[in-house]
């Protein structure tokens, strides 16, 4: 998984980089984007799938449904907002995970995180606020389907509001 | 005969963590009201330990590692105390309208002098209601050695204790009574003592005491 990529997250050929990548559920190597160990992007980077960053990014880094993996050699200066954030590089910005966000040993966080779960390694240096709240609803979609009048729809809503809407459709 | 197994033996780089019975945790935690939204304030490195525990209650967890600012290694006596206050303030940086409910000062007031434990103390006053409780690690008396460790909350009853690698700053060992004396409005509610020559002091904003003669532990 992620091995042709390996050298460009890593700048070699790292076999602890499968590893790593299993453990934070990153997709097959085809389904993710990379910024790899050489790159700087200075904007706004909008993701629509899993993105592991192992380069440089200045501005803001987004990913609402979809997880976001800042490497041991990323370095972002930006805020982050995606579904699952997993760090073991240098973040200086404000993060915004929906589901989780998990700081590992090598980590270097200066910044506020607000997610219903944070995880956080003994070696971690982080400086900075953790807002939890652990009842918060994830915002995961799922298609839910029900019947009216003989006919079957489909509508598309969040995990938390499943109580709630399902009982007006 | 079958061979216990062998423990891997515990490396340089791997810091030594222990437990730590606490008897004041559990009655810090018991008076907060854990139904609303707590603010806490750590004035520690962030630990795990504590990361998981908070991850149990809707909260703002803050953590401000003192001991990782440059005034600590290097503090300058020049400034004056309300540079000092300034300064402690663009390090707390809490939202104005914070108000903390518990407080884990660990053991930091060992590594300030009493010039920079009041402009902290006075920093920290906008964030304090009566409602606060706070947490303190001090050596038992000012001739006890501290260890230099970071904390965490494990359990209701156990401090996580993680030693700390490199040089330890200066400490500033004080006795309890020069430590209730420097902290203000925040008095010493009562104390335990703890393992390794230490105490730890649960402290409750209280301006009327009268700090004269008191001795807890």
């Amino acid at each position: 998984m992620f091995s042709k990529y390996r050298k460009f997250i890593n700048g070699s050929d790292d076999t602890s980089l499968d590893t790593d990548n299993k453990a934070n559920n990153l997709g097959p190597a085809g389904q993710n984007a990379l910024v790899g160990v050489g790159v700087t992007i200075e904007g706004q980077v909008l993701s629509h799938e899993d993105i592991v960053i192992a380069g440089k990014v200045q501005g803001a880094l987004i990913a609402k449904n979809h997880h976001v993996h800042i490497a041991k050699s990323g370095v972002i200066t930006a805020d982050i907002t995606a579904k699952i954030i997993s760090i073991e590089g240098l973040v200086t910005g404000n993060i915004t995970g929906s589901e989780s966000v998990s700081l590992t040993a090598t980590s270097i966080v200066y910044g506020n995180i607000e997610c219903p779960r944070v995880s956080l390694e003994d070696g971690a240096k982080f400086k900075g606020s953790i807002e939890m709240n652990p009842g918060e609803p994830t915002q995961s979609v799922l298609p839910i389907f029900s019947v009216s009048n003989g006919k079957v729809r489909k509508s598309i809503i969040e995990s938390g509001q499943i109580g709630t809407k399902a009982s007006s459709l | 005969m079958p061979q216990p197994p062998i423990k891997p033996r515990a490396t340089l780089t791997q810091p030594a963590t222990k437990l730590l019975p606490s008897s004041l945790l559990s009655e810090l935690l018991g008076r907060v009201d854990t139904d609303k939204r707590l603010v806490i304030l750590d004035m520690g490195h962030a630990m795990a330990s504590t990361v998981r525990f908070f991850g149990e209650y809707r909260c703002q967890l803050n953590f401000i590692d003192l001991c990782a600012e440059p005034f600590i290694v290097t503090p300058d006596h020049e400034l004056s105390h309300n540079q000092r206050v300034i300064l402690m303030r663009e390090v707390l940086r809490l939202a104005p309208s914070a108000k903390i409910d518990i407080c884990l000062f660990w053991d930091v007031f060992n590594y300030l002098d009493d010039a920079y434990i009041k402009a902290l103390i006075e920093a920290l006053e906008p964030y304090i209601s009566p409602a606060t409780a706070a947490l303190v690690i001090n050596p038992r008396d000012s001739r006890c050695y501290l260890p230099f460790c970071r904390y965490g909350i494990a359990d209701q009853d156990h401090f996580m204790q993680i030693d700390n690698i490199g040089a330890q700053p200066t400490v500033f060992a004080r006795s309890q009574r020069e430590l209730n004396n420097l902290i203000d409005y925040f008095a010493i509610d009562r104390g335990r003592l703890i393992s390794e020559g230490r105490a730890e002091y649960l402290l409750f904003e209280n301006r009327d005491i009268d700090k004269t003669d008191r001795s807890m532990i």
